[in-house]
Protein backbone atom coordinates (compact mmCIF):
# COMPACT_ATOMS: atom_id res chain seq x y z
CA UNK A 1 0.00 0.00 0.00
CA UNK A 2 2.77 2.39 1.05
CA UNK A 3 4.85 1.48 -2.01
CA UNK A 4 1.89 2.17 -4.29
CA UNK A 5 1.40 5.57 -2.65
CA UNK A 6 5.07 6.45 -3.09
CA UNK A 7 4.87 5.29 -6.70
CA UNK A 8 1.86 7.53 -7.32
CA UNK A 9 3.67 10.50 -5.83
CA UNK A 10 6.81 9.77 -7.87
CA UNK A 11 4.70 9.52 -11.03
CA UNK A 12 2.98 12.86 -10.37
CA UNK A 13 6.10 14.72 -9.23
CA UNK A 14 8.13 13.15 -12.05
CA UNK A 15 5.70 14.36 -14.69
CA UNK A 16 5.53 17.83 -13.19
CA UNK A 17 9.34 18.13 -13.03
CA UNK A 18 9.75 16.74 -16.56
CA UNK A 19 7.27 19.21 -18.05
CA UNK A 20 8.82 22.21 -16.34
CA UNK A 21 12.30 21.07 -17.46
CA UNK A 22 11.06 20.66 -21.05
CA UNK A 23 9.61 24.16 -21.15
CA UNK A 24 12.74 25.71 -19.64
CA UNK A 25 14.89 23.85 -22.17
CA UNK A 26 12.76 25.25 -24.98
CA UNK A 27 13.13 28.71 -23.47
CA UNK A 28 16.92 28.33 -23.24
CA UNK A 29 17.09 27.20 -26.88
CA UNK A 30 14.96 30.11 -28.00
CA UNK A 31 17.23 32.52 -26.13
CA UNK A 32 19.87 31.93 -28.78
CA UNK A 33 17.38 32.81 -31.50
CA UNK A 34 16.50 36.02 -29.64
CA UNK A 35 20.20 36.94 -29.50
CA UNK A 36 20.54 36.38 -33.25
CA UNK A 37 17.43 38.38 -34.02
CA UNK A 38 18.12 41.30 -31.72
CA UNK A 39 18.22 43.75 -34.59
CA UNK A 40 14.88 42.47 -35.92
CA UNK A 41 13.29 42.93 -32.49
CA UNK A 42 14.27 46.61 -32.66
CA UNK A 43 11.45 46.87 -35.23
CA UNK A 44 9.13 46.95 -32.23
CA UNK A 45 10.58 50.34 -31.28
CA UNK A 46 10.50 51.73 -34.81
CA UNK A 47 7.68 54.21 -34.26
CA UNK A 48 5.85 55.57 -31.24
CA UNK A 49 2.68 53.49 -31.74
CA UNK A 50 4.59 50.19 -31.89
CA UNK A 51 6.79 51.26 -28.97
CA UNK A 52 3.77 52.24 -26.85
CA UNK A 53 2.03 48.89 -27.38
CA UNK A 54 5.29 47.01 -26.77
CA UNK A 55 5.77 48.95 -23.53
CA UNK A 56 2.14 48.23 -22.46
CA UNK A 57 2.55 44.51 -23.17
CA UNK A 58 5.83 44.48 -21.27
CA UNK A 59 4.11 46.00 -18.22
CA UNK A 60 1.30 43.45 -18.57
CA UNK A 61 3.82 40.60 -18.73
CA UNK A 62 5.63 41.87 -15.61
CA UNK A 63 2.27 42.11 -13.78
CA UNK A 64 1.40 38.60 -14.91
CA UNK A 65 4.71 37.14 -13.71
CA UNK A 66 4.26 39.00 -10.42
CA UNK A 67 0.71 37.63 -10.13
CA UNK A 68 1.76 34.02 -10.73
CA UNK A 69 4.72 34.28 -8.36
CA UNK A 70 2.65 35.85 -5.59
CA UNK A 71 -0.22 33.37 -5.93
CA UNK A 72 2.11 30.36 -5.91
CA UNK A 73 3.98 31.74 -2.89
CA UNK A 74 0.86 32.51 -0.84
CA UNK A 75 -0.96 29.34 -1.81
CA UNK A 76 2.07 27.31 -0.78
CA UNK A 77 2.13 29.15 2.55
CA UNK A 78 -1.56 28.36 3.00
CA UNK A 79 -0.82 24.74 2.14
CA UNK A 80 1.88 24.61 4.82
CA UNK A 81 -0.45 26.29 7.32
CA UNK A 82 -3.19 23.70 6.70
CA UNK A 83 -0.65 20.86 7.08
CA UNK A 84 0.45 22.39 10.38
CA UNK A 85 -3.17 22.73 11.57
CA UNK A 86 -3.87 19.13 10.62
CA UNK A 87 -1.00 18.03 12.83
CA UNK A 88 -2.10 20.24 15.72
CA UNK A 89 -5.55 18.84 16.39
CA UNK A 90 -5.57 19.62 20.11
CA UNK A 91 -7.30 22.98 19.62
CA UNK A 92 -10.29 21.58 17.73
CA UNK A 93 -13.58 22.63 19.33
CA UNK A 94 -16.00 20.54 17.27
CA UNK A 95 -14.23 17.23 17.87
CA UNK A 96 -17.13 15.29 19.42
CA UNK A 97 -20.07 14.38 17.22
CA UNK A 98 -22.50 15.59 19.88
CA UNK A 99 -20.90 19.05 19.86
CA UNK A 100 -21.24 19.51 16.11
CA UNK A 101 -23.71 22.27 15.22
CA UNK A 102 -26.62 21.78 12.86
CA UNK A 103 -26.05 22.57 9.20
CA UNK A 104 -28.83 23.29 6.71
CA UNK A 105 -28.03 22.32 3.14
CA UNK A 106 -29.86 24.52 0.66
CA UNK A 107 -30.15 23.12 -2.87
CA UNK A 108 -31.69 25.54 -5.37
CA UNK A 109 -32.90 23.68 -8.43
CA UNK A 110 -34.23 24.95 -11.72
CA UNK A 111 -34.69 22.32 -14.43
CA UNK A 112 -32.14 20.01 -12.84
CA UNK A 113 -34.21 16.91 -13.61
CA UNK A 114 -31.36 14.81 -15.06
CA UNK A 115 -29.04 15.40 -12.08
CA UNK A 116 -31.12 16.27 -9.01
CA UNK A 117 -31.56 12.69 -7.75
CA UNK A 118 -27.85 11.84 -7.95
CA UNK A 119 -27.01 15.10 -6.18
CA UNK A 120 -29.57 14.48 -3.41
CA UNK A 121 -28.53 10.85 -2.89
CA UNK A 122 -24.93 12.03 -2.46
CA UNK A 123 -26.18 14.45 0.19
CA UNK A 124 -27.94 11.66 2.09
CA UNK A 125 -24.60 9.86 2.38
CA UNK A 126 -22.65 12.75 3.90
CA UNK A 127 -20.51 11.99 6.91
CA UNK A 128 -22.04 14.38 9.47
CA UNK A 129 -24.40 13.69 12.38
CA UNK A 130 -26.53 16.83 12.43
CA UNK A 131 -27.87 18.25 9.18
CA UNK A 132 -31.00 18.81 7.14
CA UNK A 133 -31.57 19.15 3.40
CA UNK A 134 -33.81 21.80 1.85
CA UNK A 135 -34.41 21.53 -1.89
CA UNK A 136 -35.93 24.68 -3.38
CA UNK A 137 -37.52 24.02 -6.76
CA UNK A 138 -37.43 27.40 -8.46
CA UNK A 139 -40.49 26.87 -10.65
CA UNK A 140 -38.86 24.25 -12.88
CA UNK A 141 -40.62 23.41 -16.11
CA UNK A 142 -39.29 19.84 -16.10
CA UNK A 143 -39.71 17.03 -13.52
CA UNK A 144 -37.19 18.37 -11.00
CA UNK A 145 -39.78 18.68 -8.22
CA UNK A 146 -41.24 15.20 -8.75
CA UNK A 147 -37.79 13.61 -8.86
CA UNK A 148 -36.70 15.47 -5.72
CA UNK A 149 -39.85 14.27 -3.94
CA UNK A 150 -39.00 10.65 -4.78
CA UNK A 151 -35.58 10.92 -3.08
CA UNK A 152 -37.10 12.88 -0.16
CA UNK A 153 -39.59 10.07 0.49
CA UNK A 154 -36.74 7.51 0.49
CA UNK A 155 -35.01 9.29 3.38
CA UNK A 156 -36.02 8.03 6.81
CA UNK A 157 -33.26 9.05 9.18
CA UNK A 158 -32.63 12.48 7.73
CA UNK A 159 -35.05 15.34 7.25
CA UNK A 160 -35.37 16.33 3.61
CA UNK A 161 -37.72 19.16 2.70
CA UNK A 162 -38.68 19.89 -0.88
CA UNK A 163 -40.41 23.17 -1.53
CA UNK A 164 -41.56 24.65 -4.77
CA UNK A 165 -42.01 28.30 -5.61
CA UNK A 166 -42.56 30.59 -8.54
CA UNK A 167 -39.48 31.06 -10.69
CA UNK A 168 -37.53 33.97 -9.28
CA UNK A 169 -33.90 33.19 -10.06
CA UNK A 170 -31.14 31.46 -8.14
CA UNK A 171 -30.65 34.27 -5.62
CA UNK A 172 -34.35 34.16 -4.75
CA UNK A 173 -34.28 30.37 -4.33
CA UNK A 174 -31.23 30.56 -2.05
CA UNK A 175 -32.89 33.26 0.05
CA UNK A 176 -36.00 31.08 0.38
CA UNK A 177 -33.80 28.19 1.52
CA UNK A 178 -31.99 30.43 3.99
CA UNK A 179 -35.31 31.55 5.49
CA UNK A 180 -36.42 27.95 5.94
CA UNK A 181 -33.06 26.82 7.35
CA UNK A 182 -33.05 25.78 10.98
CA UNK A 183 -29.33 25.23 11.29
CA UNK A 184 -26.81 27.62 12.77
CA UNK A 185 -24.81 27.20 9.57
CA UNK A 186 -26.07 27.15 6.00
CA UNK A 187 -24.39 25.31 3.16
CA UNK A 188 -25.42 26.65 -0.22
CA UNK A 189 -24.81 24.54 -3.26
CA UNK A 190 -26.07 23.99 -6.80
CA UNK A 191 -28.63 21.43 -7.86
CA UNK A 192 -26.13 19.80 -10.22
CA UNK A 193 -23.44 19.33 -7.58
CA UNK A 194 -22.25 16.19 -5.86
CA UNK A 195 -20.45 16.77 -2.53
CA UNK A 196 -17.62 14.67 -1.13
CA UNK A 197 -18.72 12.82 2.05
CA UNK A 198 -16.32 14.80 4.29
CA UNK A 199 -17.47 18.23 3.00
CA UNK A 200 -19.44 19.28 6.10
CA UNK A 201 -16.86 18.13 8.66
CA UNK A 202 -14.06 19.77 6.68
CA UNK A 203 -15.83 23.14 6.37
CA UNK A 204 -17.24 23.42 9.88
CA UNK A 205 -13.75 23.35 11.45
CA UNK A 206 -13.04 26.80 10.03
CA UNK A 207 -15.84 28.36 12.07
CA UNK A 208 -13.91 27.74 15.28
CA UNK A 209 -12.51 31.16 14.46
CA UNK A 210 -15.33 33.63 15.24
CA UNK A 211 -14.04 36.06 12.59
CA UNK A 212 -14.72 33.55 9.81
CA UNK A 213 -18.08 34.29 8.20
CA UNK A 214 -17.93 31.82 5.34
CA UNK A 215 -15.90 28.99 3.84
CA UNK A 216 -15.44 28.32 0.13
CA UNK A 217 -15.21 24.72 -1.01
CA UNK A 218 -13.13 23.08 -3.72
CA UNK A 219 -14.88 22.57 -7.08
CA UNK A 220 -13.81 19.81 -9.44
CA UNK A 221 -14.99 18.73 -12.85
CA UNK A 222 -16.70 15.33 -12.95
CA UNK A 223 -17.32 14.97 -16.71
CA UNK A 224 -13.73 14.89 -18.03
CA UNK A 225 -14.79 13.40 -21.32
CA UNK A 226 -13.43 15.65 -24.06
CA UNK A 227 -10.88 18.40 -24.65
CA UNK A 228 -13.20 21.20 -23.49
CA UNK A 229 -14.07 19.60 -20.18
CA UNK A 230 -10.48 18.49 -19.49
CA UNK A 231 -9.18 22.01 -20.02
CA UNK A 232 -11.92 23.29 -17.72
CA UNK A 233 -10.80 20.69 -15.15
CA UNK A 234 -7.34 22.26 -15.30
CA UNK A 235 -8.82 25.76 -15.09
CA UNK A 236 -10.78 24.83 -11.97
CA UNK A 237 -7.72 23.22 -10.38
CA UNK A 238 -5.60 26.29 -11.12
CA UNK A 239 -8.25 28.77 -10.06
CA UNK A 240 -8.81 27.02 -6.76
CA UNK A 241 -5.50 25.43 -5.82
CA UNK A 242 -3.58 28.56 -6.68
CA UNK A 243 -5.82 31.63 -6.57
CA UNK A 244 -8.31 30.66 -3.84
CA UNK A 245 -5.64 29.04 -1.70
CA UNK A 246 -3.48 32.17 -1.92
CA UNK A 247 -6.46 34.36 -1.03
CA UNK A 248 -7.33 32.02 1.81
CA UNK A 249 -3.92 32.72 3.36
CA UNK A 250 -5.09 36.32 3.78
CA UNK A 251 -8.68 35.16 4.67
CA UNK A 252 -9.96 37.15 1.69
CA UNK A 253 -11.34 34.60 -0.77
CA UNK A 254 -13.08 36.78 -3.35
CA UNK A 255 -15.62 34.30 -4.73
CA UNK A 256 -17.35 31.64 -2.69
CA UNK A 257 -18.26 29.25 -5.50
CA UNK A 258 -21.95 28.52 -6.07
CA UNK A 259 -21.44 24.73 -5.92
CA UNK A 260 -20.10 24.77 -2.34
CA UNK A 261 -20.09 27.57 0.18
CA UNK A 262 -20.81 27.38 3.89
CA UNK A 263 -21.98 30.44 5.85
CA UNK A 264 -22.93 31.43 9.35
CA UNK A 265 -26.68 31.96 9.07
CA UNK A 266 -26.41 35.09 11.22
CA UNK A 267 -23.91 36.54 8.73
CA UNK A 268 -26.20 35.80 5.79
CA UNK A 269 -29.03 37.55 7.62
CA UNK A 270 -26.78 40.47 8.53
CA UNK A 271 -25.89 41.17 4.90
CA UNK A 272 -29.46 40.60 3.72
CA UNK A 273 -28.83 37.34 1.85
CA UNK A 274 -28.37 37.26 -1.89
CA UNK A 275 -29.19 40.30 -4.01
CA UNK A 276 -30.90 39.87 -7.35
CA UNK A 277 -29.23 42.75 -9.16
CA UNK A 278 -26.24 40.85 -10.56
CA UNK A 279 -25.74 37.68 -12.57
CA UNK A 280 -22.96 36.53 -10.21
CA UNK A 281 -24.86 36.37 -6.93
CA UNK A 282 -22.10 34.29 -5.30
CA UNK A 283 -19.42 36.89 -6.11
CA UNK A 284 -21.70 39.73 -4.98
CA UNK A 285 -22.47 38.04 -1.66
CA UNK A 286 -18.78 37.32 -1.07
CA UNK A 287 -17.91 40.97 -1.65
CA UNK A 288 -20.69 42.03 0.73
CA UNK A 289 -19.18 39.79 3.42
CA UNK A 290 -15.67 41.07 2.78
CA UNK A 291 -16.81 44.71 2.90
CA UNK A 292 -18.28 44.05 6.35
CA UNK A 293 -14.95 42.69 7.52
CA UNK A 294 -15.78 38.99 7.69
CA UNK A 295 -12.96 36.55 7.04
CA UNK A 296 -13.50 34.01 4.26
CA UNK A 297 -11.41 30.86 4.06
CA UNK A 298 -11.00 28.07 1.52
CA UNK A 299 -11.24 24.36 2.31
CA UNK A 300 -9.48 22.22 -0.33
CA UNK A 301 -10.64 18.86 1.04
CA UNK A 302 -14.35 19.72 0.84
CA UNK A 303 -15.00 18.86 -2.79
CA UNK A 304 -18.01 19.66 -4.95
CA UNK A 305 -18.09 17.67 -8.19
CA UNK A 306 -19.81 19.57 -10.97
CA UNK A 307 -20.80 18.97 -14.58
CA UNK A 308 -19.19 21.54 -16.87
CA UNK A 309 -20.25 22.50 -20.42
CA UNK A 310 -18.94 19.96 -22.90
CA UNK A 311 -19.75 22.01 -26.01
CA UNK A 312 -18.15 25.27 -27.11
CA UNK A 313 -21.31 27.38 -27.34
CA UNK A 314 -22.51 26.29 -23.88
CA UNK A 315 -19.09 27.13 -22.51
CA UNK A 316 -19.17 30.59 -24.09
CA UNK A 317 -22.65 31.15 -22.67
CA UNK A 318 -21.38 30.31 -19.17
CA UNK A 319 -18.27 32.49 -19.45
CA UNK A 320 -20.28 35.37 -20.88
CA UNK A 321 -22.58 35.29 -17.85
CA UNK A 322 -19.67 34.95 -15.38
CA UNK A 323 -17.79 37.85 -16.94
CA UNK A 324 -20.78 40.20 -16.92
CA UNK A 325 -21.85 39.03 -13.46
CA UNK A 326 -18.42 39.63 -11.95
CA UNK A 327 -18.25 43.06 -13.59
CA UNK A 328 -21.70 43.91 -12.19
CA UNK A 329 -20.64 42.82 -8.69
CA UNK A 330 -17.37 44.76 -8.95
CA UNK A 331 -19.20 47.89 -10.12
CA UNK A 332 -21.67 47.54 -7.25
CA UNK A 333 -18.83 47.71 -4.74
CA UNK A 334 -16.66 50.05 -6.82
CA UNK A 335 -16.45 52.72 -4.12
CA UNK A 336 -13.82 50.50 -2.47
CA UNK A 337 -11.65 50.74 -5.61
CA UNK A 338 -10.85 54.37 -4.85
CA UNK A 339 -10.63 54.21 -1.05
CA UNK A 340 -7.54 52.14 -0.21
CA UNK A 341 -7.34 53.51 3.32
CA UNK A 342 -10.97 52.89 4.18
CA UNK A 343 -11.46 49.66 2.25
CA UNK A 344 -8.06 48.19 3.14
CA UNK A 345 -7.40 44.82 1.55
CA UNK A 346 -10.83 44.87 -0.17
CA UNK A 347 -9.49 47.63 -2.42
CA UNK A 348 -6.71 45.33 -3.65
CA UNK A 349 -9.17 42.44 -4.05
CA UNK A 350 -11.32 44.56 -6.36
CA UNK A 351 -8.32 45.72 -8.38
CA UNK A 352 -7.21 42.10 -8.66
CA UNK A 353 -10.68 41.20 -9.98
CA UNK A 354 -10.49 44.04 -12.50
CA UNK A 355 -7.09 42.77 -13.64
CA UNK A 356 -8.36 39.20 -14.06
CA UNK A 357 -11.71 40.12 -15.57
CA UNK A 358 -10.85 43.05 -17.81
CA UNK A 359 -7.15 43.71 -18.27
CA UNK A 360 -6.04 40.13 -18.77
CA UNK A 361 -8.41 39.13 -21.62
CA UNK A 362 -8.02 42.50 -23.36
CA UNK A 363 -4.23 42.35 -23.10
CA UNK A 364 -4.17 38.79 -24.45
CA UNK A 365 -6.15 39.84 -27.51
CA UNK A 366 -4.20 43.09 -27.98
CA UNK A 367 -0.95 41.09 -27.69
CA UNK A 368 -2.05 38.51 -30.23
CA UNK A 369 -3.31 41.08 -32.73
CA UNK A 370 -0.19 43.20 -32.29
CA UNK A 371 2.24 40.35 -32.82
CA UNK A 372 0.23 38.98 -35.76
CA UNK A 373 0.44 42.44 -37.34
CA UNK A 374 4.19 42.68 -36.67
CA UNK A 375 4.74 39.14 -37.98
CA UNK A 376 2.89 39.81 -41.23
CA UNK A 377 4.07 43.38 -41.75
CA UNK A 378 7.77 43.01 -40.94
CA UNK A 379 8.17 39.24 -41.43
CA UNK A 380 9.31 38.63 -37.85
CA UNK A 381 7.08 35.68 -36.95
CA UNK A 382 9.26 34.57 -34.05
CA UNK A 383 8.23 37.53 -31.83
CA UNK A 384 4.71 36.06 -31.66
CA UNK A 385 6.26 32.72 -30.77
CA UNK A 386 8.32 34.26 -27.92
CA UNK A 387 5.26 36.10 -26.61
CA UNK A 388 3.27 32.85 -26.68
CA UNK A 389 6.15 30.88 -25.16
CA UNK A 390 6.41 33.17 -22.15
CA UNK A 391 2.68 32.95 -21.43
CA UNK A 392 2.74 29.20 -21.97
CA UNK A 393 5.69 28.86 -19.59
CA UNK A 394 3.69 30.58 -16.84
CA UNK A 395 0.69 28.33 -17.55
CA UNK A 396 2.73 25.13 -17.47
CA UNK A 397 4.58 26.04 -14.27
CA UNK A 398 1.25 26.91 -12.59
CA UNK A 399 -0.36 23.70 -13.88
CA UNK A 400 2.53 21.55 -12.64
CA UNK A 401 2.40 23.21 -9.22
CA UNK A 402 -1.39 22.77 -8.95
CA UNK A 403 -1.33 19.14 -10.07
CA UNK A 404 1.18 18.37 -7.32
CA UNK A 405 -0.64 20.34 -4.59
CA UNK A 406 -4.11 19.08 -5.54
CA UNK A 407 -2.90 15.51 -6.21
CA UNK A 408 -4.52 15.66 -9.63
CA UNK A 409 -3.93 13.71 -12.86
CA UNK A 410 -0.50 14.59 -14.35
CA UNK A 411 -2.08 14.55 -17.84
CA UNK A 412 -3.72 17.88 -16.98
CA UNK A 413 -0.30 19.55 -17.34
CA UNK A 414 -0.41 18.76 -21.06
CA UNK A 415 -3.69 20.65 -21.32
CA UNK A 416 -1.89 23.84 -20.20
CA UNK A 417 -0.32 23.87 -23.69
CA UNK A 418 -3.66 23.24 -25.39
CA UNK A 419 -5.15 25.90 -23.13
CA UNK A 420 -2.70 28.52 -24.39
CA UNK A 421 -2.73 27.29 -27.98
CA UNK A 422 -6.50 27.19 -28.65
CA UNK A 423 -8.76 27.57 -25.69
CA UNK A 424 -7.90 30.91 -24.12
CA UNK A 425 -8.03 32.85 -27.41
CA UNK A 426 -11.62 31.72 -27.99
CA UNK A 427 -12.70 32.35 -24.39
CA UNK A 428 -10.99 35.75 -24.18
CA UNK A 429 -12.84 37.01 -27.26
CA UNK A 430 -16.12 36.12 -25.59
CA UNK A 431 -15.00 37.83 -22.37
CA UNK A 432 -14.03 41.01 -24.20
CA UNK A 433 -17.38 41.12 -26.02
CA UNK A 434 -19.14 40.53 -22.68
CA UNK A 435 -17.16 43.43 -21.14
CA UNK A 436 -18.13 45.72 -24.02
CA UNK A 437 -21.80 44.74 -23.74
CA UNK A 438 -21.75 45.26 -19.98
CA UNK A 439 -20.16 48.67 -20.48
CA UNK A 440 -22.86 49.55 -23.03
CA UNK A 441 -25.54 48.29 -20.62
CA UNK A 442 -27.01 45.71 -22.98
CA UNK A 443 -29.80 43.56 -21.52
CA UNK A 444 -29.02 39.91 -20.79
CA UNK A 445 -30.69 36.73 -19.55
CA UNK A 446 -29.48 34.04 -17.17
CA UNK A 447 -28.85 31.49 -19.93
CA UNK A 448 -29.52 28.20 -18.20
CA UNK A 449 -27.31 25.32 -19.35
CA UNK A 450 -28.88 22.04 -20.34
CA UNK A 451 -27.73 19.26 -18.01
CA UNK A 452 -26.54 15.96 -19.42
CA UNK A 453 -26.88 13.96 -16.20
CA UNK A 454 -23.20 13.02 -15.82
CA UNK A 455 -23.21 13.12 -12.00
CA UNK B 1 14.31 26.44 -41.63
CA UNK B 2 15.07 25.84 -37.94
CA UNK B 3 12.68 24.53 -35.31
CA UNK B 4 11.97 27.99 -33.87
CA UNK B 5 10.85 29.30 -37.27
CA UNK B 6 8.58 26.29 -37.82
CA UNK B 7 7.06 26.64 -34.35
CA UNK B 8 6.62 30.37 -34.95
CA UNK B 9 4.56 29.69 -38.08
CA UNK B 10 2.50 27.04 -36.26
CA UNK B 11 1.71 29.54 -33.49
CA UNK B 12 0.95 32.29 -36.03
CA UNK B 13 -1.59 30.21 -37.95
CA UNK B 14 -3.09 28.73 -34.79
CA UNK B 15 -3.52 32.15 -33.21
CA UNK B 16 -5.16 33.62 -36.29
CA UNK B 17 -7.39 30.52 -36.65
CA UNK B 18 -8.52 30.44 -33.02
CA UNK B 19 -9.25 34.16 -32.97
CA UNK B 20 -11.44 33.81 -36.06
CA UNK B 21 -13.17 30.78 -34.48
CA UNK B 22 -13.60 32.81 -31.29
CA UNK B 23 -15.41 35.62 -33.10
CA UNK B 24 -17.65 33.25 -35.08
CA UNK B 25 -18.38 31.13 -31.99
CA UNK B 26 -19.36 34.24 -30.03
CA UNK B 27 -21.82 35.38 -32.70
CA UNK B 28 -23.17 31.83 -33.01
CA UNK B 29 -23.83 31.76 -29.27
CA UNK B 30 -25.52 35.17 -29.38
CA UNK B 31 -27.67 34.06 -32.31
CA UNK B 32 -28.69 30.89 -30.50
CA UNK B 33 -29.41 32.88 -27.35
CA UNK B 34 -31.68 35.29 -29.22
CA UNK B 35 -33.73 32.55 -30.84
CA UNK B 36 -36.34 31.76 -28.24
CA UNK B 37 -39.87 30.45 -28.40
CA UNK B 38 -42.25 33.40 -28.24
CA UNK B 39 -45.94 33.68 -27.48
CA UNK B 40 -46.54 35.67 -30.64
CA UNK B 41 -45.00 33.09 -32.91
CA UNK B 42 -47.56 31.21 -34.86
CA UNK B 43 -47.24 27.64 -36.01
CA UNK B 44 -49.17 26.84 -39.19
CA UNK B 45 -49.04 23.11 -38.47
CA UNK B 46 -50.56 23.47 -34.99
CA UNK B 47 -53.92 21.87 -34.11
CA UNK B 48 -56.78 24.33 -34.62
CA UNK B 49 -57.74 23.83 -30.99
CA UNK B 50 -54.48 25.49 -29.89
CA UNK B 51 -51.97 24.19 -27.36
CA UNK B 52 -53.39 21.92 -24.67
CA UNK B 53 -52.92 22.82 -21.00
CA UNK B 54 -52.40 19.90 -18.61
CA UNK B 55 -55.64 19.54 -16.65
CA UNK B 56 -54.77 17.05 -13.91
CA UNK B 57 -51.09 17.84 -13.38
CA UNK B 58 -51.18 21.45 -12.35
CA UNK B 59 -48.36 22.19 -9.96
CA UNK B 60 -48.96 23.56 -6.51
CA UNK B 61 -47.42 27.00 -6.07
CA UNK B 62 -47.53 28.54 -2.59
CA UNK B 63 -49.28 31.89 -2.39
CA UNK B 64 -51.39 31.38 -5.48
CA UNK B 65 -55.11 30.97 -4.79
CA UNK B 66 -56.58 28.11 -6.71
CA UNK B 67 -59.95 26.44 -6.54
CA UNK B 68 -59.05 23.42 -4.43
CA UNK B 69 -62.35 21.74 -5.23
CA UNK B 70 -61.27 21.09 -8.78
CA UNK B 71 -57.55 20.59 -8.06
CA UNK B 72 -55.99 17.23 -7.27
CA UNK B 73 -54.31 16.81 -3.87
CA UNK B 74 -50.60 17.58 -3.96
CA UNK B 75 -47.92 15.64 -2.13
CA UNK B 76 -46.01 18.73 -1.06
CA UNK B 77 -44.73 18.50 2.47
Amino acid sequence: MEIRKVGRYAWRYGWAALTVCAVFTLLALSYEAVQDARSAIMILLQNWALAAITFYLLIFLVLLIFRFALLILYSFMDHLESLYKERDKSAVLYREDSSLPMISLVVPAYNEGPVIQAAMRALLALDYPNYEIIVVDDGSTDDTYEKAMVVASESVALEVRVVTKRNGGKADALNTGMTLARGEFVLNMDGDTKLSPNALRACIRHFENPKVGAVAGNVKVINRENMWTRIQALEYVEGLAMARKAQSFGRVVNIIPGPLGMFRKSVLQQVGGYDRDTFAEDCDLTLKLLMRGWHIEYEPTAIAWVETPSHLLDLLQQRYRWTRGILQATRKHSQALWQPRKAGINCYILWYMMFEGVMWPISNIVGNLFFIFVALQYDVTFVLFFWWLQLMLLDVVAAAYCVVIEEEEPSLIFYAIVFRLFYINIIDISKVFATIEEWRGKAMTWGKLEREGKL
Amino acid sequence: MDIIAILAYVILFTTIGTMVIGVFAYFAFKLRDKRKPGKNRSDETMDVGGPLEPVFLERYVPGVTTDLAVQPATDDR
